[in-house]
């Protein structure tokens, strides 16, 4: 065989012997088609959006750590799956409010913890959380358990949680978050009084079987456990940081359940693939744009005020969210007490009153620095917000900053705007917490100082009727909002994906409850 | 050759201490609290003033730089704050992940490179020497990042032939796991050494010393590779020493894509926590792969061409 335009010759033997390797090549792989990644029956593969690197309730920074020792250890009361925030009895066969500081408690006697450290006792309840509260544990989560005094030990496993003052959120962020984690004390002080990165001793449905930095956390039954079963032998728990990876995985197969970008969520409304399913929850994040009123450009309120009118928050949920999200309309999601139903400035812009406010302020060449993380999204809000501010005449300067520069800001006083987003627990008292007086240079970057504000923060906590809490925290949002140094934008919210052999247990905000995880029948 | 050997060790160390320095100012001229990110956002103030106080982030920068040295003389690179594991152990658990990866992307790209290369020169201005010249320069204009997620979206989601994310378990899976990070960043590796390989054969090939092994009648195949490939191969030995910097740093981008774990991910989460003495243990440990492979790279090139001995 000869090539004409070329001075290759190439002979049938040559040609044929090519080929049959090329095809042999190409069929290599095929050996591999349609091979199974699905996981065994028994295996649960889900994603995290971390590494859970410390075993030690007192010392977890978060969600992600939290997921493994709600698995690992118990707890009196655990959140309830489902759509509406609530909690369930765990470790608890009797938990009762007898009156606003005390919390009467009994324990089931059939919980044991691993390693020979014995039954679960009242003692150990006591133990856990006073480790919290003492300040040689050194732990970061201490406020969350706020005016706790002490655990009165009234029989072996029967107690009384004791309260300085009376304090609602211990029902919503402390007992059934990661200060209701209950450790072992022989354990913890056959360690030495902390635990690191391996679990000294575990109680839960599950035990931590293996962690391989980065890539995955096992967990596996518990055989001891005498509560109900939880429905997968394994749990496989896979930090994967990025959406895109994590989306690919699960359209792999290798993923039973994950949080999908909002992006993605348009295209897993037409079809999920594998037969899978998705779930839509509402988050209790809250991102909003802030002003430094401290800031000599900001000092004027009509000014803010404008700024406030003058975005359009219904673009942004458009562009940057892709319509998946919903405006919000405060610093509280819908579903907790104190949820607004509709924020005092609009949704959107109405660029005629913020002109108007504008020609009231008395200023002129307005020109502003916008401080962003460098997140696609918040880069796309910011952007839309320096377009919309433009058309009121005010010049806006987009920073855009990695997280670890963006969240030194609490004390950079020359902050002018900002696009920010917190993180929430399912109480009103964690939202408020940060934008007191005593937070300013620390996480109030607006430097909002409004003493009503102060006040409802700290008497609310402490209040009982759950009416009048709530509308105390529409207040401290309306106050917020009347100083002109904030912009409410969205909670955003939590899309999930899972395949079509479980059925996925979520909290109200979309994160999961691998405990309660079940299997698809 | 001794003598060579020693100033490469010394120029080595050197090079080691510059980076490992200069990274450690940068790291601290980066704003951010590393303590307030540690501890997050509910610490108190007393929490964090001892946190900064054990990290010794209270002393004054060159205090603190002696302080690492004196620690890293002791073979002493700290404890992680979240874990409290080693620093040590935290690097070295991470560390095969990333050497297989680079390994396996050097290997496959250099095998096929040089095979690519070295028929490309022997059969020069034919069909072959054009088809490899084009898959040549596609693979060295592919940007990894693009080739690694079209991999994933033909090998894994939609062939399912290798699996997407993970670094697998067992020796099989381990390279089960690899073929798809390794394939992305090793591409554009192999049209590069195709193409060196290609050029310094061809000048090699003209050379008196071939010219005689053909007028001897030595047979073509042998005289391509004994007396041209393995001079032709010496620019690949360099490129590959100082080409693991730069698969070092395509490593990172794999092992997020991949979710796979390995010191490219362990210094990305780090710098974003400001994990300072997980930062400094990676880039030390990397810094050390780097300069360890091109001093390799040197010595492996001396005592091949004795030329290259007197020129350093």
């Amino acid at each position: 065989m000869k090539i004409e335009w070329t001075n290759a010759n190439i002979g049938r033997r040559r040609f044929l012997k090519g080929a049959t390797a090329l095809g042999a090549a190409s069929a290599l792989p095929m050996g591999w088609a349609n091979r199974a990644f699905a996981a065994e029956d028994g295996v649960l593969r889900v994603r995290a959006y971390g590494d859970a690197q410390n075993m030690d309730p007192a010392h977890s920074v978060g969600v992600v750590e939290e997921e493994v020792h709600a698995s690992i250890y118990n707890k009196l009361i655990q959140y309830k799956p489902g759509e509406e925030w609530g909690w369930q009895m765990d470790a608890a066969t009797m938990i009762e409010q007898v009156d606003p500081t005390h919390i009467k408690f009994a324990l089931r006697d059939d919980i044991g913890f691993t390693n020979g450290f014995g039954a679960m006792t009242a003692e150990d309840v006591k133990f856990s959380m006073e480790r919290i509260v003492d300040d040689a544990t050194d732990s970061p989560n201490k406020p969350d358990l706020g005016p706790f005094s002490h655990v009165d030990v009234t029989g072996e496993r029967e107690g009384t949680i004791v309260l300085n003052s009376p304090f609602a959120p211990i029902w919503s962020i402390a007992l059934p978050y990661i200060t209701g984690n209950i450790v072992s004390k022989a354990a913890v002080e056959a360690a030495g009084g902390r635990i690191g990165a391996d679990p000294v001793a575990e109680s839960g449905p599950y035990l931590r079987d293996s962690w391989s930095p980065k890539e995955k956390t096992v967990l596996k039954r518990n055989p001891d456990w005498k509560g109900d079963a939880p429905a997968w032998d394994t749990v496989e728990i896979y930090p994967i940081d990025d959406e895109n990876t994590a989306e690919i995985a699960f359209e792999a197969g290798e993923l039973d359940v994950t949080r999908v970008s909002l992006g993605s969520v348009e295209r897993y409304r037409a079809g999920v693939p594998n037969g899978g399913s998705l779930v839509e929850k509402p988050s209790l994040y809250y991102v909003w744009m802030g002003m430094n009123v401290e800031h000599p450009k900001l000092q004027n309120q009509k000014l803010r005020q404008a700024i406030q009118h003058a975005v359009d928050v219904p673009s942004i949920l458009e562009a940057a969210y892709f319509g998946a999200a919903e405006p919000a309309t405060g610093i509280i999601a819908p579903g907790l007490a104190g949820h607004r139903p509709s924020s005092l400035v609009p949704p959107q812009a109405n660029f005629e009153k913020a002109a108007q406010l504008l020609a009231e302020s008395g200023e002129t060449n307005v020109t502003l620095t916008l401080d962003t993380l460098n997140k696609t999204t918040f880069t796309t809000t910011a952007q839309i917000i320096q377009a919309t501010l433009a058309q009121i005449g005010i010049t806006v300067e987009v920073n855009v900053l990695e997280s670890g520069a963006f969240w030194a800001s609490g004390d950079n006083e020359n902050l002018q705007l900002v696009l920010n987003r917190f993180s929430m627990t399912p109480d009103p008292y964690y939202a408020t917490s940060w934008f007191t007086p005593e937070q300013i240079g620390k996480w109030n970057w607006e430097r909002f100082n409004s003493a009503e504000f102060n006040e409802i923060h700290e008497t609310a906590a402490g209040e009982t009727d759950v009416a009048k809490r709530a509308e105390m925290y529409q207040r401290a949002q309306d106050l917020m909002e009347e100083s002109g140094a904030y912009r409410f934008i969205t909670h955003e919210a939590t899309p999930v994906v899972h395949s079509a052999r479980v059925t996925p247990a979520l909290r109200p905000d979309g994160l999961s409850l691998f405990r309660y995880f079940g299997k698809a029948t | 050759m001794l003598n060579f050997a020693t100033r490469r060790f010394g120029l080595s160390l050197l090079i080691l201490f510059v980076a490992v320095t200069v990274m450690f100012l940068m790291i601290r001229a980066v704003p951010g609290d590393p303590v307030q990110i540690m501890l997050g956002p509910r610490a108190t103030p007393e929490l964090q003033a001892q946190l900064t106080a054990a990290l010794g982030l209270d002393q004054p920068i060159w205090k603190q730089l002696l302080i690492f040295y004196g620690n890293l003389l002791q073979g002493d690179l700290g404890t992680d704050v979240f874990s409290g594991r080693a620093v040590t152990d935290i690097v070295f658990q991470q560390l095969p992940y990333t050497l297989e990866l680079i390994f396996a992307s050097i290997l496959w790209s250099a095998t096929l490179g040089i095979g690519l290369g070295a028929y490309a020169a022997a059969h020069p201005n034919t069909l072959i020497d054009r088809i490899a010249a084009a898959i040549s320069v596609s693979f060295v204009a592919a940007p990894a990042f693009v080739v690694a997620l079209l991999a994933l979206l033909v090998f894994a989601v939609h062939l399912q032939w290798f699996p997407a994310i993970g670094a697998g378990d067992g020796f099989l899976d381990r390279l089960d796991h690899l073929v798809l990070p390794a394939f992305a960043i090793g591409l554009s590796w192999v049209g590069y050494i195709a193409r060196l390989v290609r050029a310094s054969m061809l000048e090699v090939m003209g050379e008196s010393h071939v010219r005689t092994a053909r007028a001897f009648g030595i047979a073509e195949r042998r005289v391509v590779m004994v007396y041209a490939l393995r001079i032709a191969i010496l620019p690949v030995v360099t490129v590959i020493g100082v080409g693991m910097g730069f698969l070092l740093s395509s490593a990172v981008f794999a092992e997020i894509v991949f979710a796979r774990p390995g010191l490219g991910k362990l210094v990305i989460d780090s710098i974003t926590t400001r994990n300072y003495p997980i930062v400094m243990g990676s880039v030390l440990i990397s810094t050390a792969l780097f300069v360890v492979s091109t001093a390799l790279a040197d010595l492996i090139n001396a005592l091949l061409d004795p030329r290259a001995r007197t020129a350093h």
